[in-house]
């Protein structure tokens, strides 16, 4: 029989190991994905988005950038450029993070490696900014480690890369706010946030954009310590053709965890969005406050939606509840609007802002409304 | 100026409206009055373009201007205005974000400047002040969580900034508590002039006594039965609509 | 923690009322299955050759296909060669007079009314026309005369096989397609028996439909097969039943029922199960992997499933609607109860094909003991669905901290015509309520019992008056040793 394109993709993985920061450690990922069997088409997590597609795109050339800058205090440190101890920290922490049943495809990350960079935000007085851009557009990683009570806001812009992997340890009592904003690209992307946040933690990731001919996005958010307050928001404006696949995953992992999940997508001409958002109660978990809602427009007649909001639920003391929509923009608001002289194009962007201002909460950065087309 | 011939209209699949005439010139306000069912808020809704009603026969204009040839959009840039009678919530859209979309439309239709935004918030406030909408009301999404007399004044407010020259108020009266009625009335009677003209839809008299019409029309199944001045009103508080019937 | 809910988890010994056993000769087939199996029943049947064809061809695809994984579910690999595929009461029956009195008393202890003069003579009891498959086989079927009169065909589908083959052949795998699924494959290739039933046109069926299903041998497998065609205008309301002795070891239930519902018919179908559920410590228990799909094939017809699931060790159901005709409409209430070891995998599919096409989807999960209960649903909007619309409202509930509630929607929307909305929630019993049972006196066993209730009602409102009361007090035995 022959070998399907997930094989022959992993076995050429397995082939070619890059020899960027050749220190690391890329023994426990070589024998992971040796024994990973990575996304089929039609497979549960890949359903609606033919991973094919992502093995068979053609790797982008190599630029050589590393955009991340940061305020004095915080220690943004290439791979490349880590000393004896700053390597000791990555090997203790690359991967740590990473559910690798789950998300198999992370596994050719560090053997294909093009750049990497560790920040290290400490606590400090007050909330540090962070940029991270361009790393290149290959495989990239980035390792963020916020102390405990650390506070920050990481702004993420990936220019397209074939793959980013970000791990975030957010640290006891520390502040993240992680914004991500996605453009519109034409490449066959894929990114993976994984998140483990501590006791009494707040992480809030936003992101928010376009798509391109296939982005995946998966963030997995693992609420490991008791009390911690999670919260993603993510809003998108789907151009001509573009599809987007977004798969959440929410861990209740620790007792008395609050998370929140809002996710608004404008779907149009020939567009795809996937969006997946589950949440998950370990038994433990106890005292779990969880919702999502989750709502698609189709602003044409062969856009399309599909929608999978999950519960998975293991404790009893436990609030959970999810809502999905997927529909048209209501005719008697847009009858409301063009009966007061705004025109139906008018009419219709306003009311598709509205409806994605739903996901951007009140602190949206400029950025993200100018990403949506929502200049006012 | 409102020009309505020998209009006939489906609901659906249903007819409703089977013969308007109606004619109403500038500085008039007309009552539209009738049983329920009768047609009044299908008329209302015809004029303003809604989707959802089929024209079968006759004519409406405007000015000269075809008015059944036209978007809604452009039926509101001539200078029709509708206060609906459920009027619409839109969530996420603030009402200062909505009325200035709505002015700025008119403005560039009508080859008039557009306000700038320190204008605008002047003339907004003025009017929401002028109708007892608190200072929050413009942050507000349109409608959304309004009660019923904000939601009517809200109406009222948006016909005041938008000056149209016909104003339609379908049904403006009810669901108001006393006071309200009587600060709607103030706004339309302060519209009111001699280049506008107002169409009252209404079942009960009540408004007339607020709002006092030059003509008062019955509508009874889908035809104008009677017409006549304020005093047909009193008369129809007196004794109904029963005695009325649709003209062969 | 105090209270109630903190005294979960000292469950009492299940009271599975119909766990006794038949004592009754049967006839039974040796475990195995391969041609010879298939050849035997449809022999045993005196099948026409087209329907051993359409058997043999379904077991060539059962064998190319795989168990499916999918679901959340755990249970050792089943050996398909350790099962008998046929039992049959080795007198078989020519009337009424001449069943088995043995049998006869089964029925009455499970207090299905299978006696038409017991069932005439009570006035106060509504007329229900029962089949009654016992094992493999069709033992009796009640009130065919009347129902003859009316022209509503109700009898075994073996003897549809041989009444009125055109319809069968027309009809048979036409809604689910023998490689539809693994389990769907095994009982195209393998059914024994099941109820038949044709309407006909613009024909209010005079009363409510009834099977009784009922696993008696050891080691066998029950694979009915259930075809319910509903003609132009017609009318129909059928009910179904099921029980099991209680066994140590794992029977398999893999049945397929079919519905076709043509211009302006309406079915419905109430179902409750209370399939043996196996003993607190998860011994034994049928497994429930069964396959039931309508088909909305006229304008305005009409579809609705009605469950109460409460027995089975595992279940594995998915009663779904293809919404093909224009107008048409499907439902789905269900409320699925598990305790102890009990895992249930259900759900529904509504597939909106034509325009103006309407589905109603309301699930009330309650999970407890150690239990998992999952519910599994697609709603899909094709292109050509403008105007249709779904609303889905799912609920669980949680008595205890060691069971599992799950939601696994799929929503896939093609056209912008189309409304999908969907709703789901999970929480515990709340303290509150059970503290306001026990300050007004009410023991907690009961306050629970209430609750459950309240919250399955919108479900049982669906069915049936005297299904309803049976199935709040299944409810009631279900979760006994579920509150402390």
């Amino acid at each position: 029989m022959n070998a399907s394109t997930a094989q022959a993709f992993r076995d050429s993985a397995l082939r070619h190991a890059t020899r960027y920061a050749p220190w690391l450690d890329r023994r426990p990922s070589r024998d992971a994905l040796a024994d990973a069997t990575l996304p089929e088409p039609r497979c549960e997590a890949w359903r609606h988005t033919n991973p094919n597609r992502w093995y068979g795109a053609e790797r982008p050339a190599r630029r050589q950038r590393l955009d991340a800058r940061g305020p004095p205090n915080i220690r943004v440190i290439p791979f490349e450029e880590a000393d004896a101890e700053d390597r000791h920290r990555i090997g203790q922490h690359l991967n740590a993070t990473l559910d690798r049943a789950r998300y198999p495809l992370a596994n050719v990350n560090d053997l294909l490696l093009d750049q990497g960079v560790l920040i290290r935000v400490p606590r400090a007085a007050a909330p540090a900014e962070l940029l991270l851009g361009d790393l290149g557009g290959g495989y990239e990683r980035a390792l963020v480690l916020v102390e405990p009570g650390a506070e920050c806001v990481l702004t993420e812009r990936p220019a397209a890369p074939r793959q980013r992997v970000v791990e975030l340890v957010v640290g006891a009592g520390a502040t993240l706010r992680h914004i991500r904003l996605q453009p519109s690209s034409d490449a066959v992307e894929h990114h993976l946030v994984s998140a483990q946040v501590g006791a009494g933690a707040t992480y809030r990731v936003a992101q928010h954009g376009c798509g391109s001919p296939l982005r995946r996005c998966d963030l997995h958010i693992a609420a490991s310590g008791a009390g911690a307050e999670i919260a993603v928001r993510t809003a998108y404006r789907l151009g001509e053709r573009q599809h987007l696949d977004t798969h959440i995953a929410v861990d209740h992992a620790a007792p008395n965890v609050v998370s929140r999940q809002v996710a608004r997508g404008a779907v149009g001409a020939a567009a795809r969005a996937v969006f997946d958002g589950r949440i998950h109660i370990a038994p433990k978990a106890q005292g779990a406050d969880a919702t999502l809602t989750a709502k698609h427009l189709l602003l044409a007649p062969d856009a399309a939606a599909y929608a999978k909001p999950e519960l998975e639920i293991y404790a009893n003391d436990v609030q959970c509840a999810h809502g999905a929509t997927v529909g048209d923009l209501d005719a008697n608001a847009l009858f409301y609007c063009r009966s007061r002289g705004m025109d139906e194009a008018a009419a219709r962007q306003l009311l598709v802002m509205a409806f994605l201002a739903e996901a951007l909460g009140d602190a949206a950065p400029e950025a993200a409304q100018a990403l949506l087309g929502m200049q006012r | 100026m409102l020009r309505i011939e020998n209009l006939h209209a489906n609901a659906g699949d249903e007819p409703i409206l089977r013969g308007v005439n109606l004619v109403v010139r500038p500085g008039e306000v007309h009552a539209l009055m009738g049983p329920n069912g009768s047609g009044k808020s299908t008329l209302a809704n015809v004029i303003a373009g809604r989707p959802g009603y089929d024209v079968t026969a006759g004519s409406v204009s405007l000015d000269g201007v075809d008015l059944l040839a036209l978007p809604p959009e452009e039926r509101a840039q001539q200078g029709v205005f509708m206060a609906f009678q459920y009027p619409i919530e839109i969530p996420g859209v603030s009402n200062m974000e909505f009325l200035k979309a709505a002015l700025d439309s008119r403005n560039a239709a009508q080859g008039r400047p557009e306000l700038s935004a320190v204008q605008f918030l002047k003339l907004a406030r003025a009017a929401a002040e002028r109708l007892g909408l608190g200072p929050e009301f413009g942050k507000r999404g349109v409608n959304e969580g309004f009660s019923g007399g904000e939601k009517k004044r809200n109406e009222i407010l948006q016909m005041l900034l938008l000056e149209p020259r016909l104003a339609l108020l379908d049904e403006t009266d009810s669901g108001l508590d006393i006071d309200s009625l009587g600060t709607v009335a103030a706004g339309v009677n302060a519209f009111a002039g001699e280049d506008n003209a107002i169409v009252l839809v209404t079942h009960y008299a009540r408004l007339l006594e607020h709002i006092v019409p030059d003509h008062v029309h019955v509508l009874v199944a889908g035809r104008i039965a009677r017409s006549g001045d304020k005093s047909f009103a009193l008369e129809i508080e007196a004794k109904g609509y029963g005695w009325l019937t649709a003209p062969a | 923690m105090s209270g109630p809910n903190a005294a979960v988890g000292e469950r009492l010994a299940q009271d599975y009322a119909a766990g006794f056993v038949t004592d009754i000769e049967s006839e039974t087939l040796p475990p195995g299955l391969n041609e010879a199996t298939v050849r035997f029943i449809s022999g045993k049947k005196s099948e026409p050759a087209w329907l051993l064809a359409w058997r043999l061809q379904a077991l060539a695809r059962w064998r190319k296909m795989t168990a499916p994984q999918w679901a959340h579910v755990t249970f050792p690999p089943i050996d398909f060669d350790a099962i008998s595929y046929y039992s049959a009461p080795k007198q078989g029956p020519k009337s009424l007079d001449e069943v088995d009195p043995e049998l006869l008393r089964t029925y009455e202890k499970l207090g299905i009314p299978l006696h038409e003069r017991a069932a005439l003579a009570g006035v106060e009891t509504p007329q229900v026309a029962v089949d009654a498959v016992f094992d493999s086989v069709s033992v009796v079927t009640t009130f065919k005369e009347k129902l003859r009169e009316a022209g509503v065909i109700f009898c075994p589908i073996a003897e549809a096989v041989r009444e009125c083959p055109e319809l069968v052949q027309k009809y048979l795998g036409s809604v689910v397609p023998q490689s539809d699924n693994f389990y769907a494959a095994l009982n195209s290739a393998t059914f024994s028996d099941g109820s038949f039933v044709y309407v006909p046109k613009h024909t209010r069926c005079p009363m409510e439909l009834s099977t009784y299903f009922r696993i008696n041998a050891a080691n066998t497998g029950q694979f009915e097969r259930t075809l319910i065609i509903a003609d132009e205008g017609s009318y129909v309301s059928y009910l179904e039943g099921c029980t099991a002795p209680m066994r140590d070891e794992n029977q398999l239930h893999a049945a397929v029922v079919e519905l076709v519902a043509l211009d302006d018919a309406e079915i419905k179908y109430s179902t409750v199960q209370n399939w043996y559920p196996g003993d607190e410590q998860g011994r034994g228990g049928i497994y429930n992997f069964v396959t039931k799909r309508g088909a909305c094939l006229g304008a305005r017809s009409k579809i609705s499933w009605t469950q109460v699931e409460t027995g089975s060790a595992i279940t594995w159901k998915y009663p779904s609607v293809v919404l093909r005709g224009d107008g048409s409409v499907g439902e789905f209430h269900s409320v699925a109860l598990t305790n102890n070891r009990q895992q249930a995998d259900t759900g529904t599919k509504m597939l909106h094909i034509g325009r103006d096409t309407k589905s109603t989807i309301v699930s009330k999960g309650i999970s407890a003991g150690r239990s998992q209960n999952a519910y599994r649903g697609r709603v899909l909007m094709n292109p050509g669905a403008s105007g249709a619309r779904n609303y889905t409202q799912c609920d669980s509930l949680l008595i205890g901290d060691e069971c599992g509630a799950h939601t696994f929607p799929h929503i896939e929307s093609r056209t912008p015509e189309a409304i999908v909305e969907h709703e789901a929630s999970t929480s515990k019993v709340s303290d509150e309520h059970l503290f306001l049972c026990a300050q007004r006196g009410i023991d907690a066993e009961k306050a629970v019992s209430m609750i459950v209730n309240g919250f399955c009602k919108e479900v049982f409102r669906e069915l049936p008056m005297e299904f309803a009361v049976e199935a709040g007090k299944l409810l009631e035995v279900s979760l006994e040793g579920a509150v402390g």
